[in-house]
Protein backbone atom coordinates (compact mmCIF):
# COMPACT_ATOMS: atom_id res chain seq x y z
CA UNK A 1 0.00 0.00 0.00
CA UNK A 2 1.24 3.12 -0.83
CA UNK A 3 1.26 6.24 1.64
CA UNK A 4 -1.74 7.92 -0.11
CA UNK A 5 -3.73 4.36 0.15
CA UNK A 6 -3.06 4.79 4.12
CA UNK A 7 -4.34 8.21 3.86
CA UNK A 8 -7.32 7.82 2.62
CA UNK A 9 -8.19 4.68 4.52
CA UNK A 10 -7.80 6.98 7.52
CA UNK A 11 -9.62 9.49 6.22
CA UNK A 12 -12.28 7.33 5.41
CA UNK A 13 -12.20 5.80 8.58
CA UNK A 14 -12.85 8.83 9.89
CA UNK A 15 -15.54 9.78 7.96
CA UNK A 16 -17.61 6.46 8.49
CA UNK A 17 -16.82 7.56 12.79
CA UNK A 18 -18.43 10.84 12.03
CA UNK A 19 -21.20 9.47 10.58
CA UNK A 20 -21.80 6.15 13.24
CA UNK A 21 -21.83 9.12 15.66
CA UNK A 22 -23.90 12.02 14.03
CA UNK A 23 -26.41 7.93 13.95
CA UNK A 24 -25.98 7.67 17.34
CA UNK A 25 -26.67 11.08 18.30
CA UNK A 26 -30.37 10.58 15.91
CA UNK A 27 -30.93 7.34 18.47
CA UNK A 28 -29.78 9.05 21.42
CA UNK A 29 -30.75 12.57 21.93
CA UNK A 30 -34.01 13.55 23.45
CA UNK A 31 -36.22 16.09 20.84
CA UNK A 32 -36.04 17.21 17.55
CA UNK A 33 -33.74 19.97 18.25
CA UNK A 34 -30.70 18.30 19.33
CA UNK A 35 -31.42 15.33 16.97
CA UNK A 36 -31.05 18.07 14.22
CA UNK A 37 -27.95 18.87 15.89
CA UNK A 38 -26.26 15.59 15.62
CA UNK A 39 -27.57 15.47 12.27
CA UNK A 40 -26.32 18.41 10.39
CA UNK A 41 -23.07 19.17 12.05
CA UNK A 42 -21.44 15.25 12.05
CA UNK A 43 -22.91 14.46 8.49
CA UNK A 44 -21.08 17.32 6.91
CA UNK A 45 -17.98 16.58 8.55
CA UNK A 46 -18.61 12.78 7.74
CA UNK A 47 -19.06 13.60 4.54
CA UNK A 48 -16.21 16.07 4.33
CA UNK A 49 -13.82 13.14 5.20
CA UNK A 50 -15.13 10.92 2.80
CA UNK A 51 -14.87 13.53 -0.08
CA UNK A 52 -11.02 14.11 0.56
CA UNK A 53 -10.32 9.79 1.15
CA UNK A 54 -12.03 9.48 -2.40
CA UNK A 55 -10.22 12.38 -3.55
CA UNK A 56 -7.07 10.64 -3.27
CA UNK A 57 -7.66 7.43 -4.96
CA UNK A 58 -9.93 9.20 -7.73
CA UNK A 59 -9.42 8.39 -11.36
CA UNK A 60 -9.60 11.94 -12.96
CA UNK A 61 -9.93 15.89 -11.57
CA UNK A 62 -13.84 15.77 -12.87
CA UNK A 63 -14.71 13.27 -10.36
CA UNK A 64 -13.04 15.54 -7.39
CA UNK A 65 -15.16 18.55 -8.72
CA UNK A 66 -18.52 16.42 -9.27
CA UNK A 67 -17.83 15.16 -5.47
CA UNK A 68 -16.96 18.40 -3.97
CA UNK A 69 -20.02 19.88 -5.22
CA UNK A 70 -22.02 17.11 -3.92
CA UNK A 71 -20.77 18.32 -0.99
CA UNK A 72 -21.39 21.71 -1.32
CA UNK A 73 -25.19 20.90 -2.13
CA UNK A 74 -25.29 18.44 1.13
CA UNK A 75 -23.92 21.30 3.46
CA UNK A 76 -26.64 23.78 2.03
CA UNK A 77 -29.45 21.23 1.82
CA UNK A 78 -28.97 20.10 5.24
CA UNK A 79 -29.01 23.55 7.11
CA UNK A 80 -31.75 24.69 5.20
CA UNK A 81 -33.62 21.77 5.85
CA UNK A 82 -31.89 21.87 9.49
CA UNK A 83 -33.54 25.26 10.26
CA UNK A 84 -36.83 24.59 8.31
CA UNK A 85 -37.90 21.45 10.41
CA UNK A 86 -36.18 23.56 13.63
CA UNK A 87 -38.83 26.73 12.85
CA UNK A 88 -41.56 23.99 12.05
CA UNK A 89 -41.35 22.38 15.15
CA UNK A 90 -41.38 25.80 17.44
CA UNK A 91 -43.95 27.12 15.75
CA UNK A 92 -45.79 24.13 16.10
CA UNK A 93 -45.04 24.21 19.75
CA UNK A 94 -42.77 21.50 20.48
CA UNK A 95 -41.38 22.55 23.33
CA UNK A 96 -37.44 21.85 23.64
CA UNK A 97 -36.37 19.45 25.75
CA UNK A 98 -34.59 20.50 28.88
CA UNK A 99 -32.04 18.73 31.65
CA UNK A 100 -33.70 17.79 34.50
CA UNK A 101 -32.55 19.80 38.05
CA UNK B 1 -26.47 49.44 -3.97
CA UNK B 2 -24.26 52.09 -5.92
CA UNK B 3 -25.13 51.87 -9.69
CA UNK B 4 -26.28 53.96 -12.34
CA UNK B 5 -29.10 52.76 -14.86
CA UNK B 6 -26.38 52.17 -17.50
CA UNK B 7 -24.68 49.74 -15.11
CA UNK B 8 -27.47 48.01 -14.28
CA UNK B 9 -28.87 47.41 -17.62
CA UNK B 10 -25.28 46.16 -18.49
CA UNK B 11 -25.29 43.76 -15.49
CA UNK B 12 -28.99 42.50 -16.96
CA UNK B 13 -27.13 41.42 -20.55
CA UNK B 14 -24.87 39.67 -18.69
CA UNK B 15 -26.59 37.50 -16.34
CA UNK B 16 -28.30 35.29 -18.64
CA UNK B 17 -24.58 34.57 -20.58
CA UNK B 18 -23.35 34.00 -16.73
CA UNK B 19 -25.98 31.14 -15.56
CA UNK B 20 -25.69 29.61 -18.39
CA UNK B 21 -22.01 29.11 -18.06
CA UNK B 22 -22.57 28.79 -14.67
CA UNK B 23 -25.05 25.84 -14.97
CA UNK B 24 -22.90 24.18 -18.26
CA UNK B 25 -19.73 24.25 -15.73
CA UNK B 26 -22.27 21.95 -13.36
CA UNK B 27 -23.93 19.53 -16.12
CA UNK B 28 -20.30 19.16 -17.14
CA UNK B 29 -18.75 17.86 -13.80
CA UNK B 30 -22.02 15.74 -13.63
CA UNK B 31 -21.24 14.17 -16.54
CA UNK B 32 -17.83 13.65 -15.94
CA UNK B 33 -16.81 15.42 -19.19
CA UNK B 34 -18.59 12.86 -20.90
CA UNK B 35 -19.03 15.16 -24.76
CA UNK B 36 -21.73 12.43 -25.45
CA UNK B 37 -23.96 13.60 -22.85
CA UNK B 38 -24.35 17.23 -24.19
CA UNK B 39 -27.20 15.55 -25.70
CA UNK B 40 -29.14 15.48 -22.54
CA UNK B 41 -27.01 18.46 -21.05
CA UNK B 42 -27.79 21.70 -23.72
CA UNK B 43 -31.42 21.03 -23.07
CA UNK B 44 -30.68 20.94 -19.08
CA UNK B 45 -28.98 23.99 -19.35
CA UNK B 46 -31.49 26.30 -20.99
CA UNK B 47 -33.72 24.68 -18.82
CA UNK B 48 -32.32 25.52 -15.88
CA UNK B 49 -31.13 28.76 -16.68
CA UNK B 50 -34.96 29.87 -17.46
CA UNK B 51 -35.75 28.76 -14.50
CA UNK B 52 -33.04 30.47 -12.67
CA UNK B 53 -33.65 34.13 -13.75
CA UNK B 54 -37.25 33.56 -12.76
CA UNK B 55 -36.49 32.29 -9.79
CA UNK B 56 -34.08 34.92 -8.47
CA UNK B 57 -34.10 37.60 -11.58
CA UNK B 58 -31.68 40.34 -9.50
CA UNK B 59 -28.98 39.53 -7.42
CA UNK B 60 -27.73 42.82 -5.78
CA UNK B 61 -24.72 41.49 -3.52
CA UNK B 62 -21.37 40.89 -4.36
CA UNK B 63 -18.61 38.69 -3.12
CA UNK B 64 -15.41 40.04 -1.99
CA UNK B 65 -12.83 37.35 -3.08
CA UNK B 66 -10.55 38.13 0.32
CA UNK B 67 -13.77 38.11 2.49
CA UNK B 68 -14.83 34.75 0.93
CA UNK B 69 -11.06 33.04 1.90
CA UNK B 70 -11.59 34.09 5.02
CA UNK B 71 -15.10 33.17 5.70
CA UNK B 72 -13.51 29.50 4.07
CA UNK B 73 -11.36 28.89 6.89
CA UNK B 74 -13.45 30.04 9.21
CA UNK B 75 -16.75 27.69 8.21
CA UNK B 76 -13.82 25.09 7.82
CA UNK B 77 -12.52 24.79 11.10
CA UNK B 78 -15.26 25.97 13.09
CA UNK B 79 -17.59 23.03 11.25
CA UNK B 80 -14.81 20.63 12.03
CA UNK B 81 -15.09 21.53 15.76
CA UNK B 82 -18.83 21.50 15.61
CA UNK B 83 -19.09 17.94 14.02
CA UNK B 84 -16.28 16.96 17.00
CA UNK B 85 -18.34 18.61 20.00
CA UNK B 86 -21.43 16.58 18.93
CA UNK B 87 -19.98 13.68 18.04
CA UNK B 88 -18.50 13.53 21.21
CA UNK B 89 -21.64 14.67 23.03
CA UNK B 90 -23.81 11.75 21.14
CA UNK B 91 -21.07 8.62 21.92
CA UNK B 92 -20.29 9.51 25.72
CA UNK B 93 -22.53 7.51 27.68
CA UNK B 94 -23.41 10.62 30.56
CA UNK B 95 -24.56 12.52 27.19
CA UNK B 96 -23.59 15.77 28.41
CA UNK B 97 -26.13 18.16 26.99
CA UNK B 98 -27.75 20.87 28.45
CA UNK B 99 -29.95 22.19 25.30
CA UNK B 100 -32.08 25.46 25.32
CA UNK B 101 -33.61 28.07 22.75
CA UNK B 102 -32.18 31.57 22.87
CA UNK B 103 -32.43 34.36 20.66
CA UNK B 104 -29.63 36.96 19.33
CA UNK B 105 -30.26 40.15 17.77
CA UNK B 106 -28.51 40.26 14.49
CA UNK B 107 -26.81 43.18 13.48
CA UNK B 108 -26.43 42.29 9.48
CA UNK B 109 -29.06 44.18 7.71
CA UNK B 110 -29.43 42.43 4.03
CA UNK B 111 -31.56 39.55 3.65
CA UNK B 112 -29.12 37.18 2.09
CA UNK B 113 -26.85 37.69 4.39
CA UNK B 114 -29.10 36.54 6.88
CA UNK B 115 -30.39 33.44 5.24
CA UNK B 116 -26.04 32.83 4.97
CA UNK B 117 -25.70 33.75 9.11
CA UNK B 118 -28.39 31.10 10.23
CA UNK B 119 -27.32 28.59 7.95
CA UNK B 120 -23.12 29.20 8.70
CA UNK B 121 -24.42 29.03 12.51
CA UNK B 122 -25.86 25.43 12.09
CA UNK B 123 -22.72 24.08 11.49
CA UNK B 124 -21.11 25.48 14.76
CA UNK B 125 -20.64 23.89 17.82
CA UNK B 126 -23.81 23.59 19.53
CA UNK B 127 -26.11 25.87 17.87
CA UNK B 128 -28.92 25.39 15.46
CA UNK B 129 -31.02 28.20 13.60
CA UNK B 130 -34.57 28.20 14.31
CA UNK B 131 -36.24 30.83 13.39
CA UNK B 132 -35.48 34.59 12.02
CA UNK B 133 -38.21 36.81 12.60
CA UNK B 134 -36.97 41.20 12.27
CA UNK B 135 -33.85 41.63 13.88
CA UNK B 136 -34.11 38.61 15.70
CA UNK B 137 -32.09 34.96 15.43
CA UNK B 138 -33.90 32.09 17.36
CA UNK B 139 -31.24 29.37 17.90
CA UNK B 140 -31.25 26.29 19.65
CA UNK B 141 -28.18 25.69 21.64
CA UNK B 142 -26.92 22.26 22.55
CA UNK B 143 -25.14 23.21 25.60
CA UNK B 144 -25.64 26.43 27.49
CA UNK B 145 -21.96 26.58 29.02
CA UNK B 146 -20.90 27.44 25.13
CA UNK B 147 -20.07 30.45 24.02
CA UNK B 148 -22.82 30.89 21.42
CA UNK B 149 -22.77 34.86 22.13
CA UNK B 150 -19.32 35.17 21.14
CA UNK B 151 -19.59 32.39 18.17
CA UNK B 152 -22.57 34.14 16.84
CA UNK B 153 -20.55 37.42 16.76
CA UNK B 154 -18.26 35.82 14.49
CA UNK B 155 -20.17 34.30 12.16
CA UNK B 156 -22.05 38.07 11.49
CA UNK B 157 -18.75 39.24 11.37
CA UNK B 158 -17.41 36.88 8.64
CA UNK B 159 -20.34 37.42 6.58
CA UNK B 160 -20.12 40.73 6.57
CA UNK B 161 -16.79 40.59 5.57
CA UNK B 162 -17.92 38.25 2.92
CA UNK B 163 -20.32 40.03 1.32
CA UNK B 164 -18.53 43.39 2.45
CA UNK B 165 -21.70 45.19 4.39
CA UNK B 166 -21.30 47.13 7.51
CA UNK B 167 -22.90 45.99 10.99
CA UNK B 168 -25.14 47.97 12.93
CA UNK B 169 -23.85 49.04 15.95
CA UNK B 170 -26.60 47.84 18.06
CA UNK B 171 -27.17 44.25 18.77
CA UNK B 172 -24.92 41.42 18.55
CA UNK B 173 -26.03 39.90 21.48
CA UNK B 174 -28.09 37.07 23.48
CA UNK B 175 -31.53 38.25 24.33
CA UNK B 176 -35.01 37.61 25.59
CA UNK B 177 -37.06 35.49 23.20
CA UNK B 178 -40.43 35.82 22.57
CA UNK B 179 -43.08 34.89 24.75
CA UNK B 180 -43.53 31.70 24.97
CA UNK B 181 -40.35 30.70 24.67
CA UNK B 182 -38.18 28.72 27.31
CA UNK B 183 -35.86 31.80 28.20
CA UNK B 184 -32.35 31.83 27.22
CA UNK B 185 -28.86 30.64 28.39
CA UNK B 186 -27.46 32.20 31.78
CA UNK B 187 -30.25 34.88 31.72
CA UNK B 188 -33.12 35.59 33.76
CA UNK B 189 -35.02 32.86 35.83
CA UNK B 190 -32.19 29.68 35.04
CA UNK B 191 -32.75 29.09 39.60
CA UNK B 192 -36.31 29.67 39.89
CA UNK B 193 -37.35 27.22 37.20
Amino acid sequence: MSVIDVVSVLLLVAGTFFFLAGSTGVLRFPDVYTRLHALTKADNLGLGFFVIGLSLRADSWVVVVKMVLIWALVIVAGATAGHLVAEAARTSGVVPWRKPR
Amino acid sequence: MPGSTQLLSAAQARRPVERALLFAGVWFVVAEADLSSWTFGVPFVLVATIASLRLTPAREWRIRPAGALRYAWFFAHQSVAGGFDVALRAIRPSLPIDPKLVCYRLRIGPEHARVLVADTVSLLPGTLSAGIEEDSLTMHVLDCGLPVEEGTRLVEEHVADLFGIELAEEGGTIGPCEVGSVGTCGIGSEGAR
